[in-house]
């Protein structure tokens, strides 16, 4: 395993439900380098969700570890600097992990702007006038400037998830996952946000993308994952996935949507 | 024999017309104090319910620091006394009468022997020594079934909001106060409003500890001039005037709230 740049280290990740009888997560184990673009595919049910959720510690594992920046976070406290040990403050860690979900989540009683300011403005105490400059050169680049004042509910779909991207983007975070973030959008709205998520990669951002958008997964991935019941069946980069499938559950599951 | 309702007995209670004006001002203050200080308590409990304080979490924790999939630990693990105070507070107040309460609150919180207060009379005709009682009774009722108007409107909130909150780095706190509650509030304002008219009407009940309210000028006009209905309808537009209104205001503000809701 590639371990240059290594950003997220994930060691037999176990998530169970129901005391055990539902095994969303079955053992997972991948490293996560800085400026990949890992794309995770796989059949409804299969964990993708769950395993994104994970990592940013949403969900609580039921086993195994996930080293971000050089510590354990699924632990409740960690070696620090000086020897001692100190607690892991997951809220710390969630500011560096950007999340965007299906179903976009913005705040529906504040506006756009407020959306886009307020974790900065109370988590990392930035200065009110400040970070409404950095929302509007954000909102700028994916063409949404005049829309500032807005609330979330004047937004079409395409335009809420792209609002949802650039709100967590204003915590400048060192991995953005993203959970089907087309899946709930109507079809002439998915090619904005792909273009959004696109350019984000192409200026380096590390980024853990679950979609079905094969397309997206083929041209901007530079790894895929295939997860089915809860494991990781297959991995390897576009071409070896699309092009020489060689678990028959992937290759069933390529059958289905290509 | 008399009749039933007459104007001329209209114009003998209007010898007692300060006393319902005193009565009016009385219950007003009254309500607004009991909706001030229940809802800062069921704000406080309804969080109290839903936190998320287990002392003995670590019970539940394996050797090497996973949680443990079942058994006795885990129940024990789960066990929120925070809650439980907070649960067991709202179910005792919900299930026994408004009466009942008021009167332990002041024979027995307020005696002389427990919490002695001073006999102070405020504008001239506010007895502290009664009225105190009846805010602290009424707010601790009001309280418990605000508590769970709260509750269920921040259990409606989409998990969605908490989740994209905590992924922008809020802590627990910071997403209560600017995502959850700033949404569970404005979706339970018809309720809440409900509630706020209803201790209008409810704190009637505290002239039986002798609060100089609407309901006690009904008594005393009754008690001296052997008439009941006249003051029986001045006390009705009386309360009519306070509980219109005010579901009217905040249905102003329910208005002016859900901009965010309208295209
Ligand atoms: N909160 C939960 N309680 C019980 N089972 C769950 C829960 N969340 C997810 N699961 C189960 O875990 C499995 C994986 O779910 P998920 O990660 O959402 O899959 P995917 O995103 O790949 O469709 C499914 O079988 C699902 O039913
Ligand atoms: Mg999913």
């Amino acid at each position: 395993m590639e371990t240059r740049d290594s950003l997220i280290q994930v060691t037999d990740l176990k998530k169970y439900y129901n005391k055990g009888t539902i095994k969303a997560l079955d053992g997972i184990t991948v490293d996560i380098n800085r400026g990949d673009v890992m794309v995770v595919i796989g059949p409804s049910g299969s964990g993708k969700s769950t395993f994104l959720r994970s990592l940013n510690l949403l969900e609580e594992p039921t086993g195994g570890s996930i080293i971000f920046d050089g510590v354990d976070i699924t632990k409740k406290k960690t070696m620090g600097p000086d020897g001692k040990m100190v607690k892991v403050d997951i809220d710390k860690h969630r500011q560096k992990m950007g999340m965007v979900f299906q179903h976009f989540n913005l705040f529906p009683h504040m506006t756009i702007m407020d959306n886009m300011t307020l974790a900065p403005i109370q988590v990392k105490h930035m200065d009110k006038a400040a970070a409404e400059e950095k929302a509007l050169a954000l909102l700028d680049r994916v063409g949404l400037k005049d829309r500032a004042g807005a609330y979330p509910i004047q937004l079409s779909g395409g335009q809420k998830q792209r609002i949802a991207i650039v709100r967590a983007l204003m915590m400048e975070p060192e991995v953005m996952l993203f959970d089907e973030p087309t899946s709930a959008l109507d079809p002439e709205m998915v090619g904005e946000v792909l273009e959004v998520m696109k350019e984000l990669a192409q200026e380096g951002m590390t980024m853990v993308v679950v979609t079905h958008e094969m397309g997206f997964a083929r041209e901007v991935g530079n790894r895929v994952l295939f997860m089915a019941d809860g494991q990781l069946l297959e991995q390897g980069t576009p071409e070896e996935i699309f092009g020489r499938p060689q678990n028959p559950r992937l290759q069933d599951f390529l059958s289905k949507v290509l | 024999m008399s009749q039933l309702i007459s104007a001329e007995n209209f114009a003998k209670v209007a010898q007692f017309g300060d006393l319902f004006k005193e009565g009016l001002v009385i219950t007003l203050l009254l309500s607004l104090l009991t909706v001030l200080f229940g809802f800062i308590l069921a704000m406080v409990l309804a969080v109290m319910r839903l936190s998320n304080v287990c002392p003995f979490r670590f019970l539940g924790l394996t050797r090497d620091g996973h949680l443990r999939e079942q058994g006795f630990l885990v129940a024990l693990s789960r066990f929120n006394p925070v809650s439980f105070l907070a649960t067991a507070y709202v179910e005792v107040f919900r299930a026994t009468p408004m009466i009942v309460q008021l009167w332990i609150v002041y024979y027995g919180l307020f005696d002389k022997s427990v919490i002695d207060l001073p006999r102070v009379t405020i504008f001239g005709f506010i007895q502290l020594e009664r009225f105190l009682p009846g805010v602290v009774a009424l707010a601790m009722n009001s309280g418990a079934y605000l508590c769970e108007i709260l509750r269920s409107g921040i259990q409606s909130i989409d998990g969605g909001q908490t989740e994209a909150a905590r992924s922008l780095g809020l802590n627990q706190r910071q997403n209560m106060r600017f995502i959850v509650l700033p949404q569970a509030i404005k979706n339970t304002l018809p309720a809440i409003a409900n509630e706020f008219v209803t201790i209008i009407k409810e704190s009637s009940i505290t002239y039986t500890v002798g609060v100089k309210d609407i309901m006690s000028a009904v008594n005393a006009t009754k008690g001296s001039l052997y008439i009941v209905m006249e003051p029986l309808i001045v006390a009705t537009v009386m309360y009519f005037c306070l509980t219109f209104p005010t579901s009217k205001i905040i249905a102003y503000f329910e208005r002016r709230m859900s901009r965010g809701d309208k295209r």
